[in-house]
């Protein structure tokens, strides 16, 4: 089956060749864990290495944080607006939903101007606001992430989490059952030193790695690296190694 | 006397503004004659491909929605901003008009420019003071 590739070195691997194509892929962690890093990441690979223009909707920073940011990873975003392969549109989650509904809206014109194929969407956490109720809010975000699999776009959505370290509390998990794809970044303590750690927790539609790698941010952008060996609980935040498990479970009775 | 300095400030307005482009000129006089507008056209400028309501627009621009309706409503008047309806929102947009976006984009560089900077803001001053 074809496969819209991230470009991230590991991940594709992990996601067997890459997200499906017009799917919703959530990313999900917390601040500095390189949730905006990844979705600029498949934006910027998408369209020096498939020939896919991208659009980026910012519900928080300005254009001119993704053009710096881009920037220091050697993608030059602001040359790719030039060329009109990249949008980055600065709005809001209530205007982004009227406006995708609404037929010949801006953003479908933005589409089309340039055949946008790939969407990071940063962040739905925004789209909160727009609903206390539950049901209601799982109904909005429904709503716009199937306007964008509408446009045929491959759709990255990133979502803040709260925890540093461990299990975000208080998450709705409505959203994990409206996306197609669903990656965790975590920070990891080990021995005095926090790491990073990436899960596909969900892929819908496909087979994919449910190991726990370890990634880091490099001067190139994100690199997926080898599983966590030998430890266990890695996504509480405070993995043990397995022999003192298994010496607590066992030996010490 | 205040004749005098009235005529002294005339003097020193004008050489201020011989230098200046015409179009930039009356670009400034007739519509960028408020500091909420400059900020205005320059969140625009930076963010050509927004559209949004005036209270989102307060909010990223760092303004109360009170100081910037009446300068959205400015903008739109001389065409620089678009007001459409999206369901029961007003959102604006910055104006399609290639015209208008050469003269914003112009404004927007030489406002990168010292000298630029200190004329247009003593023409605000004066304007706002008239």
């Amino acid at each position: 089956m074809e496969r819209v590739k991230t470009g991230i070195p590991g991940l594709d691997e992990m996601l067997q060749g890459g997200f499906l194509p017009q799917t919703a892929n959530l990313i999900e962690g917390a601040p500095g864990t390189g949730k905006t890093t990844l979705g600029m990441q498949f934006i910027y690979h998408g369209i020096v290495a498939c020939g896919e223009p991208g659009l980026i909707l910012t519900f928080e920073e300005f254009p001119q944080q993704y053009y710096n940011d881009a920037t220091n990873f050697g993608w030059d975003f602001r040359q790719m607006e030039r060329e009109g392969k990249l949008r980055i549109v600065m709005t809001s989650p209530e205007v982004s939903k009227a406006d995708l509904e609404a037929v010949g809206g801006r953003i479908e014109g933005l589409i089309q101007e340039t055949g946008a194929k790939r969407v990071l969407v940063d962040s739905i956490s925004h789209f909160e606001r727009l609903s206390e109720e539950p049901t209601q809010l799982r109904s909005i975000i429904h709503s716009f992430v199937n306007a964008l699999k509408r446009e045929g776009l491959t759709t990255v959505l990133t979502r803040e989490s709260i925890a540093l370290l461990g299990d975000s509390e208080g998450t709705d998990d409505a959203l994990a059952f409206l996306v197609d794809t669903y990656i965790l970044l975590r920070y990891v303590e080990i021995e005095s030193a926090i790491r990073k750690a990436l899960l596909v927790l969900k892929m819908r539609g496909s087979n994919h790695d449910r190991g726990i790698r370890q990634f880091e941010i490099t001067s190139r952008g994100i690199d997926v690296r080898a599983p966590f060996e030998g430890r266990e609980g890695i996504m509480s935040g405070s993995p043990r190694r397995m022999v003192d498990s298994f010496v607590q479970a066992f030996v010490r009775r | 006397m205040e004749e005098k300095m009235n005529e002294k400030e005339l003097d020193l307005t004008g050489r201020l503004m011989a230098d200046m482009d015409p179009g930039l000129l009356d670009f400034l006089q007739t519509k960028v004659n408020s500091f909420v507008k400059w900020d205005l056209v320059r969140f625009f400028h930076d963010n050509p491909h927004t559209t949004d309501t005036a209270d989102n627009i307060a909010r990223y621009a760092g303004r109360s929605i009170d100081t910037i309706r009446t300068e959205l409503a400015d903008l739109t008047r001389d065409g620089v901003l678009e007001e459409n309806q999206l369901g029961e929102m007003t959102v604006y947009s910055l104006a399609p008009d290639p015209h208008t976006r050469n003269l914003l984009e112009q404004f927007v560089r030489a406002s990168d420019d010292r000298q630029f900077r200190v004329k247009a803001i003593y023409h605000i001053i004066r304007g706002t003071r008239q």
